[in-house]
């Protein structure tokens, strides 16, 4: 009967979920509630399992990143980047785009990837409107680029954050796994921008030369909180890196950085806060509690036997469908709770694979499928439909189709790179 | 209590309205359809803030990075545009008090709108408007 609970909670909180119909953290909260309130797990399992419980290295990393990200925000430092970057360009749209993708994709790694399209956009919107130009191709181009970028390290998107904690994997593993795929799909995005976004680049040389009349300098709100955040985030990437040197986890290094944050930058609470996504901490910690439940009455080891036997124990077959079902579902649905629900499946997988090199290859194909597959819809990752929100407040809104056409166009392109180089990295010259 | 106020029609052409609004210091205008029935009111922080670009409202610390000269053509979004285009698709709820209302009343209906202004209406004819100074000045005068 456990199973059964557990089953139709998750499967009823998904459509949920997926569908919008109510907030996502409610409907996270409540098929945790449930499975709670019905004894398919205790307290135990929810609060202190990391098998089956919330999962508090990803709440506390996201905390603590919020936090430093949140203060780093008003520095005016991201803006001052992009300003300085559209001058650089001379006014010529194509360059603006290509200097602005790549600053995107970048910041992404680092920073969330909605914190980083909330930056952009704003700057991109003043750029095109000094130009006179529509913005909609490099609002599209720049979320696309979060995404893209946010898949090259630990912290860059929320998916990777949650795979690492499952896998034991660190920060210097997506270093050396997932940046360099990263560059090369950035590459091949700038190279395909002007196909892609083609017509949008005409120049009127009176209109470009207002690009140079703007000032960046006067976005930097304070410059010595700007150093401050600076060291700190410097302190805490290298803490990151030094994982292996010094054993501090990197849930504990992003708390302390934050801490440290807020005292050198006397931050009052309202602003170092303000940056704290807390329904979506929520939402995490609601999932986990439901996913802990399939977990704990066998359902994903069932399901991880089906696919053993659905793919005859071939690791390269299973890294690539992984690799596409991944980015096919999460284009569709919402990709943290997709990856919340296959890590756990994926961990038994990999546990039957007996080569290290190939089972460590399903969790590359995981983060790759999940985070490229947020490209394909509007709805697929939450930085499009933050993008989507402030075109439209802007008087230039994008369809649902006119993203979409783009996005699944660039997932594919994505996906066709990530998936030789899987085979190629992992399987021929492994 | 009602005054005499300005009233423009929404089909009215922006750049008078916001004239209107700037050399006469108004707190609003009331907007008014085709026929006359009082439509909405555009306060004049509203208009204060459509001139901030989008971009500004949605981070701040863009608004010094335009030059001045940029900044000194910020009104010229307004040319060429109704009063219509100005009343935001979630507009507030028009602040109208019958002209038998008491201070009280005037004052709550003004309070829970957050409007300086309100239409006064005499059956379903509007006869002027009382203002938040106004009003103050009405409370402030001893009964005789």
């Amino acid at each position: 009967m456990s199973t059964g609970i557990a089953n139709t909670v998750f499967v009823v909180a998904y459509v949920l979920i997926a569908t919008e119909k109510i907030p996502k953290m409610v409907a996270a909260l409540a098929g945790a509630g449930l499975v709670l309130a019905f004894g398919v797990v205790g307290s135990a399992d929810a609060f202190y399992s990391h098998d089956t419980g919330i999962d508090w290295d990803v709440i506390f990393l996201l905390l603590g990143m919020m936090i430093i990200v949140g203060v780093l925000r008003r520095t005016g430092a991201f803006e001052y980047i992009a300003i300085w970057a559209a001058k650089r360009a001379k006014g010529s749209p194509l360059r603006i785009m290509i200097l602005l993708v790549l600053i995107t994709a970048v910041a992404s790694a680092f920073l969330d990837n909605v914190t980083t399209v909330l930056l952009i956009a704003p700057v991109t919107l003043l750029v095109c409107d000094r130009l006179g130009i529509n913005p909609i191709p490099f609002l599209i181009a720049e979320v696309l680029a979060s995404n893209i970028g946010g898949a090259a390290t630990l912290i860059g998107d929320p998916p990777n954050i949650i795979i690492a904690s499952r896998a034991g994997l660190t920060f210097n593993d997506f270093l050396i796994h997932m940046t360099p795929i990263v560059a090369i799909e950035l590459v091949v995005f700038t190279l395909v921008l002007p196909w892609l976004f083609r017509g949008s680049f005409a120049i009127d040389p009176e209109r470009a030369a207002e690009v140079m009349e703007l000032n960046e300098r006067e976005a930097i709100q304070d410059t010595r909180l700007l150093v401050k955040c600076g060291a700190v985030l410097f302190v805490v990437l290298a803490a990151f890196v030094t994982h292996s040197v010094h054993h501090v986890d990197p849930s504990i290094v992003a708390l302390l950085g934050a801490g440290v944050l807020v005292l050198i930058s006397g931050s009052q609470p309202e602003h170092f806060l303000a940056g704290v996504e807390w329904e979506t901490l929520l939402f995490f910690a609601g999932l986990f509690v439901m996913v802990g439940a399939l977990v704990k009455t066998g359902v994903i080891g069932d399901l991880a036997e089906l696919a053993t036997d659905a793919t005859g124990g071939n690791a390269l077959l299973a890294v690539m469908l992984i690799l596409f079902v991944s980015a096919l579902l999460s284009g569709i649905i919402d990709n943290i709770p997709y990856v919340a629900t296959m890590s756990p499946l994926v961990l038994d997988l990999s546990q039957s694979i007996a080569n290290p090199v190939h089972a460590e290859a399903l969790w590359w194909s995981l983060a790759l499928g999940a985070d490229f597959g947020g490209n394909m819809t509007a709805v697929g990752a939450s930085a499009n439909v933050v993008v989507l929100g402030i075109a439209a407040r802007a008087g230039t809104p994008i369809s649902f189709w006119e993203f979409t056409k783009k996005g699944a166009i660039v997932t594919v392109i994505t996906i066709a790179v990530a998936a030789p180089y899987l085979w190629l990295r992992y399987f021929l010259l492994a | 209590m009602a005054e005499d106020f300005p009233v423009i029609s929404a089909e009215s052409d922006a750049w008078e309205a916001v004239t209107q609004l700037a050399e006469q210091r108004l707190p609003g205008l009331v907007v008014t359809d085709p026929a006359g029935k009082p439509l909405s009111i555009l306060p004049t922080a509203q208009v204060v803030r459509i001139l901030v670009p989008s971009y500004v409202q949605d981070d701040p610390s863009l608004a010094g990075v335009l030059s001045e000269s940029m900044a000194d053509r910020v009104a010229d979004k307004l040319r060429g545009k109704k009063v219509q285009a100005f009343i935001p698709d979630d507009a507030p709820e028009l602040a109208v008090v019958n002209d038998d209302d008491t201070i009280v009343e005037v004052a709550a209906v003004m309070a829970r709108l957050r409007c300086p202004l309100a239409a006064v209406m005499r059956g379903e004819e509007m006869i002027g408007v009382i203002t938040a100074s106004r009003l103050l000045q009405l409370a402030l005068t001893p009964p005789r």
